[in-house]
């Protein structure tokens, strides 16, 4: 194996299956994000990205196998518990608080007693990272852009000061400008020395960012890898993901 | 005019208690989705605390409400824990908290009732007397207390729901459940928190209604009428449009009992909310989603 996994795991899923009603969605993947790492499970849409996030932060119960976060099981816990722990869900942009204004919606992000007596500078940090949040910060959530929206969720998810961030699908359904300042600004998440799992259904912006990759069909891990051996692989993409 | 001027003025009072009483209605719709009807019994057992301590114990009436929100909250609080928590989220959930809520509250009644008996008691008043303006108003103090304390108390909500972290976290459990669990809001600590704030504020308007009128065990049934009547016609869930509508039906029936008399009031208050629903099924407020809780 490659030196990216010896990192000790701070995230660990064995076996997770989950899904929704009779439907299960994941049929057992085992995933690893090391202390530090930036992994990216990539996988055409409707293949279990979002249901995997969901399941991580305890949204969807999971049904089978194993996850535990820097060593804590997660089997069992209220979502609430989860991110307390440091697992911070950052959803496409739907899940926001669309009645709050977008300095509402940040300061909701820093809820938990912790980060929350760091507020001030962390909402400075935010508005330093995405200057166009703090020109709207009186504006409500459902008011914003697709972009801004995407901008707001992730810098939510500054806000709780967490160990590993999860992102999903940061590109989806953006101009092409806007997707390459949000990875530019994931990029730089990444060099605080974070832990982020990304899920995304191109991988287009990702080599760069990627220490790990995982290819996710039909609820199973197909692939593991570096990124640019599993990235250069044209065949190999072309099959999994569809692009030429 | 005379009288006009006096309905008016009586209207804006009993306004002033409606808001509060379905405040407590809107609070817990707009956050767990469920109309809790056990909040009249809350109203009725909001008196009868305010008549031990003030009227049996003698202390101070301002202590008797006090007293009647930590009581009467500790009981909504216990009562979501015991009763709702279970429920919320099960298959049918919908109907079975109404019907829960129904039970609790005809409980409350009963316990009130085998505890203090059927007959009328009165609170005494925080305030004697009052004054005239010319021939065309009569004023107690007592009035004007009122309308002092629901519009202090419902000021101080606004800023809870918009300044604080448990007010911001309501507003955020209300709009998106899901969300809010992200975010790390412990959902379940926040409905007990929403329940017990709804519960006080409504024993409060079951203390300042008591001690205009007269307090029995069976208060709570038409005053539990008014603030569904309130809450529906705001809008369900809407925190502006509940304010509008409280006073509106406050103004309304306060008319009514005048130029009909008081036995047309509760007929006419429905038939306006029927009305109004017929024109718009969603209330006031129903349409537009902002100022949502």
């Amino acid at each position: 194996m490659n030196g990216a996994t010896n990192l000790a795991p701070i995230l660990q899923l064995t076996g997770v299956r989950s899904g929704y009603g009779d439907t299960e969605v994941l049929h057992g993947p085992s995933i690893r994000v090391g202390d530090g790492e930036t992994v990216v499970i990539l996988g055409p849409n409707g293949h279990g990205k979002t249901t995997l996030l969901r399941t991580i932060s305890g949204l969807l119960p999971l049904r089978a196998g194993e996850m535990t976060f820097a060593g804590t099981p997660l089997t069992g816990r209220p979502p609430d518990a989860i991110a307390g722990l440091g697992v911070i869900h950052i959803p496409q942009g739907d899940l926001l608080f669309p009645e709050m204004t977008v300095l509402e919606n940040l300061l909701m992000g820093s809820y938990r007693a912790p980060a929350w007596a760091r507020r001030q500078a962390r909402l400075e940090e935010v508005f330093a990272f995405f200057p166009r949040l703090g020109e709207r910060q009186k504006q409500l959530a459902r008011t914003l852009s697709g972009g801004e929206r995407r901008m707001l969720a992730i810098g939510r998810g500054l806000m709780g000061e967490g160990r590993l961030l999860m992102i999903d699908e940061p590109s989806l359904g953006l101009a092409p400008v806007i997707i390459e300042e949000l990875y530019r600004r994931i990029g730089e998440i990444k060099a605080s020395g974070r832990s982020i799992l990304l899920v995304e259904e191109s991988a287009a912006h990702v080599e760069e960012l990627a220490d790990r990759v995982y290819l996710l069909e039909s609820g199973h891990v197909v692939r593991e890898g570096q990124p640019n051996e599993l990235l250069a692989d044209d065949a190999l993409l072309r099959t999994y993901l569809g692009v030429d | 005019m005379q009288n006009l001027v006096q309905a008016t003025y009586s209207g804006l009072v009993l306004g002033s208690i409606y808001a509060l009483m379905a405040m407590g209605f809107t609070l817990v719709y707009g956050a767990l989705r469920f109309l809790n009807l056990a909040l009249g019994a809350l109203f009725t057992l909001g008196g009868y605390v305010a008549w031990l301590v003030a009227g049996q114990w003698g202390l101070a009436a301002m202590l008797g409400i006090v007293a009647a929100f930590v009581v009467v909250a500790f009981v909504g609080a216990g009562s979501y824990q015991a009763v709702f928590r279970p429920m919320i989220g099960r298959p049918g959930w919908d109907i079975t908290t109404i019907i829960a809520s129904l039970g609790l509250g005809i409980v409350i009644e009963n316990v009130i009732l085998i505890g203090f008996g059927p007959r009328n008691k009165s609170i005494p008043l925080l305030l004697e007397g009052g004054f005239r303006v010319g021939d065309l108003l009569r004023v107690q103090y007592q009035q004007l207390l009122t309308l002092a304390v629901s519009l202090v108390i419902l000021l101080l909500m606004g800023l809870f729901l918009t300044r604080s972290r448990h007010g911001l976290a309501i507003r955020a459990v209300a709009q998106n459940r899901d969300a809010a669990y992200l975010v790390g809001t412990p959902v379940h600590r926040v409905f007990a928190i929403v329940m017990a704030i709804s519960a006080g504020l409504t024993a409060v308007a079951g203390v300042l209604l008591s001690a205009v009128f007269f307090l029995n065990p069976g208060v709570g049934l038409a005053m539990g009428l008014r603030g569904l009547i309130v809450t529906i016609f705001g809008g369900l869930g809407s925190i502006v449009g509940t304010l509008y509508a409280a006073f509106v039906i406050g103004l309304l029936e306060s008319y009514v009992s005048m130029y009909l008399g008081a036995r047309w009031a509760l007929p006419a208050l429905f038939a306006f909310l029927i009305a109004v629903l017929i024109v718009r099924p969603g209330g006031i407020a129903g349409l537009a989603e902002e100022a949502r809780v």
